[in-house]
């Protein structure tokens, strides 16, 4: 009798760490995501997707350090981070962490505010109903559920693929461009901006936190780890052929019809026109609100976790207000304030979500510092301590971010005439 | 009395007896085996290397540590044996609030200083975990010290005292050479001490089930999520996870067991007492969710001639849960179930009295194979305090009670 319930037991455990890398690679490709892709599409066509390969190796050796940090210590990265460096540098860690989440939290509300427009309904309206909603699920432990519909609901991302096929791009081109090095001329201005914003949002800081969190929290032990490792490299891997295909459907139609500027969810949703006819805004709209609504969810939430955690704050949805009020605190202003932004009346929405993730593209190598450092530290991680491959990988990520980030803010103080 | 932090220390100037200035302080250290509370040992970094100051041969402490031996006499430090250093194991680092039974981290240590005694002597008052120490940890050295001190004086203290202060260390020789028990954490409730434990890390919940003696880490195991449980089973040697699993209600027991793999079940089995061993095995052959899976094999059967005396000293003897006690159930020489006395007619009866006389009607009991649903359904129906469990031939086989059916119907909520 007891044999039936070990076999469900073992199919439990499969799907339980089956779980982080997947949601985490899922809710990767939200509005910020979404609507970056598509602009990188629409702005520089193909010439962009030779960035996916070296992305995906780097997603993939981060996030990987990030499940092996929590399946070794159990911990979260914000109490890792307090540990072993200490309440100031922690505190300026969060402090960077909560104004570029807070970015991202906005953008959520663009892609549900740009998605509900598509259906005719005014931001004003839908706005403020999605934020509330959003807090309730939270607030009434409901989250877990709701979970299963998102993650079903953003095999969405499939259309993106079958658009990507039914717009007839220039393969050969596309898988050129794809392998092909750039070349240096284009590291400027608008181009360079762009770059940092589609590694910004694909290897998003907030992600990292999340992704280990999830793996603390499912109880993924050092042995069931390497499922762990499994998870998360198909996760990453599945996040960045979307992503690919969200970029080529772009620069074989937005781009290709001389759309290079996307002002709002309408252009974007072009893009699936050659799969869906009059149906692509109905597609378009409903994938971006479950993405935007999705990643609204867990925003706020993990990064009142993440900062609570980080300071020794008392958080966790389980406890009451009384008991945990800055944790609520924070998760209430982050989503009201991120709401209030969207509702402000002439604001260049899709501008905005560009640039919060350029901001993230700009804070990773900071996080990754840290998850460099802390990855490496025997007593820390013991056998599991960081491989060389991995380290030069993503110190090389850390050194080009920084790089780019650098050139691309000289560039903008002191424009070349050339 | 005054008070001193332990981050106004680090940092501070170290003069040896020549008046001249030698390094800085670097730890600050206690020495448990001496004693709990009283610094042992300043760690000064000179231009030498570290040295040991020791606490004996400071004469002052504010303006700058004043020693009064020559820097020549401080042992160059190689590692810290026997030493808890405060800014590194203390620091930043989570700490049981045994008053305030939860996991708490620590913002800043603060000092007692006795002055009465003419020499410093500084003993740990608590550890800080409220803003004052957290703003007095940032602003140290941002601000100018006297804005820093006006600023703190307004914002109340939150801190824990030392006294209530349960150390976490994960390493079991560390823990010998530092005296660190968690005796505080074990007088706790076994249902708190389950609650802090979910809060910890994986390693550190190995750490304190390591400390805790096998009565407490039973009825703690008991108490926690069944998914914690297995991780901290699983962390454990199979010795010690049979010592503990042995001191668990048998049911409890087998429902933990029953989640693990089978050559571990095994092997924690094999290492337990046969008569143990037996009771678990059994229970481990039903299903969880039936009658038989939920009920404990732990309970008083009495044959149907016995009176209350017998009752009374057979319940002296028992050495299973308090709640398994509030029946007495009367068996026939086959074992057939014949009746069942409530402790409180036994306690309200004179001495002597046939139990026969006391049993309650009607007799109530479950099949083996009931489903949680129907003897749910039977303890609300009749508010029982416990329900028999009889196999086909109506012999008693076993006793559910409350805390077995909350915990079902809680799974569910």
């Amino acid at each position: 009798m007891r044999f039936l319930k070990r076999w469900k037991t073992q199919i439990l455990l499969f799907f339980a760490v089956v779980g982080p890398g997947f949601i985490t690679a899922n809710v990767d490709n939200d509005a910020g995501g979404i609507l970056t892709y598509s602009q990188a599409g629409a702005q520089f066509g193909y010439t962009l997707l030779w960035t996916m390969i070296p992305i995906t190796v780097a997603l993939i050796v981060v996030q990987e350090m990030c499940a092996r940090m929590g399946a070794v210590t159990g911990k979260g990265l914000s109490d890792l981070i307090r540990e072993e460096f200490g309440l100031r540098i922690t505190f300026l860690m969060m402090i960077g962490i909560l104004i570029t989440n807070f970015g991202n939290v906005i953008t959520e509300f663009i892609g549900i505010a740009g998605s509900m427009g598509l259906f005719g309904v005014p931001k004003y309206i839908a706005v403020p109903i999605c934020a509330v909603i959003v807090w309730l699920i939270a607030v009434k432990g409901q989250y877990k559920s709701v979970e299963k519909v998102f993650l079903a609901a953003s095999f969405f991302y499939i259309t993106y693929i079958f658009a990507g096929v039914l717009a007839k791009p220039a393969w050969i081109e596309a898988m050129k461009a794809t392998v092909r090095p750039p070349q240096l001329g284009l590291f400027q201005g608008p181009y360079l901006y762009m770059v940092i914003g589609v590694v910004g949002t694909t290897i998003a800081p907030w992600m990292q936190f999340y992704l280990q969190a999830s793996v603390v929290e499912k109880g993924v032990s050092r042995r069931q780890y390497k499922a762990s490792q499994l998870d998360v490299i198909v996760g990453c891997i599945f996040t960045d052929v979307v992503a690919w295909f969200i970029i080529v459907a772009c620069a074989a139609t937005l781009y290709m019809h001389g759309v290079h500027d996307i002002r709002d969810a309408a252009d974007a949703a072009q893009s699936l026109r050659p799969l869906a006819g009059d149906w692509a805004y109905i597609l378009f709209a409903l994938g971006l609100f479950n993405a935007s609504l999705f990643a609204a969810s867990i925003l706020p939430l993990s990064t009142a976790y993440t900062v609570c955690e980080g300071l020794g704050f008392e958080s966790g949805i389980e406890r009451k207000f009384s008991e945990a009020p800055i944790f609520y605190w924070l998760y209430t202003v982050l989503i009201a304030a991120g709401a209030a932004v969207v509702m402000i009346p002439g604001l260049p929405l899709i501008k905005i979500a560009v640039l919060s993730q350029v901001v993230n593209g700009a804070v990773l190598p900071f996080v990754l510092i840290f998850m460099l450092l802390l990855t490496n530290k025997k007593e820390l991680m013991g056998e599991f301590k960081n491989k060389l491959t991995f380290n030069i990988i993503a110190w090389a990520t850390t050194v080009i971010m920084i790089g780019l980030t650098v050139v691309y803010v000289y560039g903008q103080v002191f424009p070349s005439k050339g | 009395m005054s008070t001193l932090a332990l981050t106004d220390l680090l940092g501070t100037t170290v003069y040896d007896s020549t008046g001249a200035a030698q390094g800085r302080v670097r730890e600050v250290a206690l020495s448990p085996q001496e004693d709990r509370a009283k610094i042992a040992m300043l760690i000064v970094k000179t231009s030498s290397g570290n040295r040991m100051l020791p606490f004996s041969a400071v004469s002052a402490v504010n303006g700058g540590v004043r020693a009064s031996t020559a820097v020549g006499e401080w042992v160059l430090a190689d590692g810290a044996e026997g030493l808890l250093l405060l800014s590194r194991d203390l620091l930043d680092q989570q700490v049981i609030d045994v008053h305030g039974r939860k996991v708490v981290r620590v913002n800043d240590v603060d000092f007692h200083q006795d002055a009465t005694v003419g020499k410093p002597l500084l003993r740990v008052g608590g550890v800080d975990v409220g803003a004052r120490g957290a703003i007095r940890r940032l602003l140290k050295g941002v601000v100018p010290p006297s804005a820093l001190r006006a600023l703190l004086r307004r914002v109340p203290p939150r801190e824990i005292p030392w006294d209530f202060v349960d150390i976490i260390e994960t390493d079991p020789a560390r823990r010998v050479k530092l005296k660190i028990s968690n005796e505080r954490l074990a007088k706790l409730h076994p249902a708190d001490i389950a609650d802090i434990i979910e809060d910890l890390a994986p390693d550190e919940r190995e750490a304190v089930f390591e400390t805790l003696d096998e009565g407490v880490a039973a009825e703690a195991m008991e108490e926690l999520e069944p998914k914690v449980q297995k991780s901290v089973v699983e962390s454990l040697d199979y010795d010690r996870a049979a010592d503990i699993v042995e001191e668990m209600e048998p049911d409890a027991a087998a429902d933990l067991l029953a989640d693990l793999t089978e050559e571990r079940t095994a092997e924690i089995l094999v290492q337990m007492q046969p008569a143990e061993r037996q009771e678990v095995s059994d229970l481990l052959e039903f299903r969880e969710n039936s009658a038989a899976g939920r009920m404990t094999t732990e309970y008083i059967a009495l044959l149907v001639g016995a009176n209350t005396n017998e009752a009374i000293e057979a319940m002296r003897s028992f050495d299973g849960r308090m709640e398994s006690m509030s029946t007495v159930f009367l068996v026939d020489s086959h074992g057939t179930l014949a009746g069942a006395v409530p402790l409180a007619k036994i306690a309200l009866a004179p001495l002597g009295t046939p139990l026969l006389s006391l049993i309650q009607e009607p007799l109530i009991s479950c099949k083996e194979d009931a489903k949680e649903k129907e003897f749910a359904e039977l303890f609300d129906k009749y508010n029982l305090l416990t329900l028999p469990v009889v196999d086909a031939k109506s012999r008693l086989m076993g006793v559910i009670t409350p805390d077995d059916v909350i915990n079902m119907l809680r799974a569910k909520l």
